[in-house]
């Protein structure tokens, strides 16, 4: 570089406008591109970290603790308004809440849980938190569930064992929820079709699909085609009386995958499910673009307390029950979790905050069903019946009427189950799109899962 | 230049100058240097964000490459694993190569293609017309929505199946295919929307065309040559610097792309991989897998690779690049 060559401030815009008069020379040519950046971004953008500021205290001078969820807008205030009840009875306590849609969220936890700065609460789910928690991020919670700060006698044990992992207590269920079909009941009704039950077997509902299919003239189609959610599969699996995961492992045959991906090829060709490509649009389980929410197809494979949301994005009339198979292959489990930083300055404060949001019952009374039913049986009780609306009603009484059907709870899935439920709804594309046969897909799923599990 | 000095009996004989020149030189020198202090200290912002934004991070990523670095585990528990990241990358990795041949795809044809459409449109617009202006601001108007999530959700609503571009189709009786959602045409509808943003390479290009002397087009016009001659002789000889410069920076912007294909495949970079650009595969390694070591050899080798494609340009542009001045 010349230090007296005077460089003009604007120059990384000059390729906006005006070039040198005289045409391009190779001088201002470098220039140019010196002024233009062209390092590549990702280099840098992966080593940023974030951090949060979170000051030191002694238990009675004043809190701040960072408290973070996903949601929607509806979630966001019956969360603060339950947050804001807490703070009300104690006010040395601060909570700064921060919240946003679930694409991105774990992006964002991870980059400011990156060295150790993790908010002091935060929300999670079963398929992150084997991987935070085997990660050492979050605060071993088994000291409160011990000694009572947080209460948990009133919690069904399945639940408070789903979230224990390495026999520590690594995050408290916000809630209990189960796979659910949600059916579109107007279209049904058009039809003159029955809806499905509880313990239809595969067969029956795939035949019922393919029935729905023909009546509906080819506009709709009767099911989505599930065979890339792990979901789908795992209460297969569950249903005759397998599992998904041993442990780190997979408990499941090369056998039983074949045959989970022939179920859907066979069910395609039935006419039961939609082409592939139309399919991939609700791969990514996202409420808005579900099959049942663009009428394409009759019936989707959700979780039961996304009823309520789901009726929210159409106007047709929604209805709910199991997945097909044995109903044993179900459980208890925990829609989301409470966690806790490990980092905290005030780890007391933070159990007294869990255990508020999960047995106080004006608390239970604020968040309602939105993340599925309470654990705490008393709050549960309270809060199904202050309910009024329609849609989280059912969500209860499906919950209720399947509850003792249950089978016992797996453990949380493992480290690398993130990574793993993609590589199966890539595989399973591959079969649907026509582009591998099941035994293909299934060989090549379980070569990428040795590598993931690893 | 021998002979303006000659001409010139006023200056002192060489014999007397080197002793001030000497002293002059160096209080040049001296001042020259505050001078360039001067200039270190105003550029000092600039550079220390240059080193705590850019470099440093850069650097952290390629240490971090040689680790098992994994975000969530505290620093203590990163370990050093030597070319292991690199080693999987090459040989236990099959979507790095699906990537690399979609963003290679991706790359050999959109790119390309925009900037010969760019120069087309900017050569239509060179004409002084009436309305001249509108137009260069309608063509330059989808840049500015740029990589932007809300341009590439309106082209998951115009290119699936029963989006804006079928229903046009469909006037003309043809039944269209679910574009964005068939394994075949994602990677083109993705390649489609990158080329519609021409308008940054189209405004670089109308300068360009605006610096090329009349003189020569009118010299041509007597001698009796074609449009066509005078577009191969005259236009492009001329404007190469300036498509050397386009094509440097589309290639760079091009491989980098990220946000259309993210969003438009819901962070998949499906169906069946189809839109796994390179990018996405660091994205996914980083924060779904949660190998960041492992990405960060993927961005250190696809910056190797930008640096390698960058050098292939400047290495044969002296074949084909023409600059004005004659340094060449």
């Amino acid at each position: 570089m010349h230090p007296a060559t005077p460089a003009p401030a604007d120059e990384p815009t000059q390729h906006h406008g005006s070039l040198p008069a005289g045409g391009l020379n190779r001088r201002h040519l470098l220039r140019l591109l010196a002024g233009t950046a062209i390092a590549v971004p990702a280099a840098g953008l992966l080593a940023a970290c974030g951090g949060e500021e979170e000051p030191a205290v002694d238990p009675n001078a004043p809190v701040t603790v960072a408290f973070f969820w996903w949601g929607g807008e509806a979630r966001a205030k019956l969360t603060e308004e339950a947050l804001k009840l807490y703070t009300s009875k104690h006010p040395n306590v601060t909570i700064t809440p921060t919240w946003q849609a679930f694409t991105g969220y774990y992006d964002k936890l991870a980059t400011i849980s990156a060295g150790g700065n993790a908010p002091d609460i935060f929300q999670i789910d079963d398929n992150g938190l084997a991987e935070y928690a085997g990660r050492n991020v979050t605060l071993d919670l088994s000291k409160y569930t011990a000694n009572k700060k947080i209460d948990v006698s009133k919690h069904p044990e399945s639940l408070t064992k789903y979230g224990q992992l390495g026999g520590k207590q690594v995050a408290i269920a916000t809630g209990e929820n189960t796979p659910a079909i949600i059916y579109d009941k107007t279209k049904l009704t058009e039809l003159g079709i029955e809806v499905p039950q509880i313990g239809w077997t595969y067969d029956q509902m795939i035949t019922w699909g393919a029935g729905v299919t023909t009546k509906a003239g080819g506009k709709y189609w009767g099911l989505m085609d599930p065979s890339s959610d792990y979901k789908a599969l795992w209460l297969w699996l569950r249903a005759q009386g397998k599992e998904f995961y041993d442990g780190p492992k997979i408990a499941f045959s090369e056998a039983d995958l074949v045959a989970w991906f022939q179920l859907w090829v066979d069910a395609r060709t039935k006419g039961a499910t939609p082409p592939a490509d139309v399919c991939h649009e609700a791969v990514t389980g996202s409420v808005a673009t579900q099959l049942v929410v663009t009428k394409k197809a009759a019936v989707s494979f959700m979780w039961s307390n996304q009823l309520s949301e789901m009726q929210k994005a159409t106007k047709n009339d929604l209805g709910m029950t199991a997945y097909p198979g044995d109903p044993k292959g179900q459980w208890a489990r925990a829609s989301t979790y409470w966690a806790a930083s490990r980092t905290t300055k005030a780890p007391d404060v933070v159990a007294d905050i869990i255990n508020f949001l999960v047995n106080d019952v004006e608390a239970g009374k604020i968040l309602g069903v939105d993340r599925g039913l309470p654990n705490n049986l008393d709050v549960r009780k309270a809060v199904s019946d202050a309910l009024t609306d329609q849609k989280m009603k059912d969500t209860v009484a499906f919950e209720n009427e399947i509850t003792p059907k249950f089978g016992p709870a797996p453990a949380p899935p493992p480290k690398g189950h993130s990574g793993l439920r993609n590589t199966l709804r890539d595989i399973a594309e591959t079969v649907s799109y026509g582009k591998a046969t099941p035994e293909a897909a299934a060989k090549q799923f379980f070569t990428e899962a040795a590598a993931a599990l690893a | 230049m021998a002979l303006t000095t000659a001409s010139r009996p006023a200056l002192p004989v060489p014999a007397a100058t080197p002793p001030p020149a000497r002293g002059r030189r160096k209080k040049n020198y001296a001042a020259r240097r505050s001078e360039g202090l001067a200039g270190y200290v105003f550029l000092s912002p600039w550079l220390i964000g240059l080193m705590a934004i850019t470099a440093f991070p850069m650097l952290l990523s390629l240490y971090l490459s040689f680790t098992n670095y994994d975000v969530l585990s505290s620093w203590e528990f990163v370990e050093w694993v030597g070319f292991d990241n690199y080693e999987k990358i090459f040989t236990l990795d099959p979507t790095f190569w699906q990537s690399v041949r979609v963003t290679l795809t991706f790359g050999l044809i959109a790119i390309p293609l925009k900037l010969v459409a760019s120069l087309g449109v900017a050569l239509l617009l060179n004409r002084e017309r009436r309305g001249v202006g509108l137009f260069r601001s309608m063509f330059y108007l989808p840049s500015l929505l740029g990589g932007s999530v809300a341009l590439a959700l309106v082209w998951v609503a115009m290119f699936n199946g029963e989006g804006a571009f079928n229903a046009g189709l469909s006037i003309f009786g043809i039944e269209g295919k679910n574009w964005i959602n068939d394994p075949d045409w994602a990677l083109a509808t993705l390649m489609v929307l990158t080329i519609w943003q021409f308008g940054a390479p189209m405004v670089i290009f109308l300068a360009g065309l605006k610096q090329v002397p009349t003189e020569l087009y009118e010299a041509a016009q007597v001698d009796g040559a074609s449009k066509y001659k005078q577009f191969f002789h005259i236009t492009l000889p001329m404007l190469s610097p300036v498509i050397f410069f386009n094509l440097l920076l589309e290639t760079i912007n091009g491989f980098q792309g990220f946000t259309s294909a993210f969003v438009i495949s819901n962070g998949t970079g499906g169906p069946l991989g189809a839109t796994k650009l390179y990018t996405l595969h660091i994205y996914d390694k980083a924060f779904t897998d949660f190998e960041m070591g492992y990405a960060s050899a993927l961005a250190w080798i696809f910056l190797a690779a930008i640096g390698l494609i960058t050098i292939v340009f400047f290495s044969t542009g002296k074949f084909w690049v023409h600059y004005s001045d004659g340094e060449n």
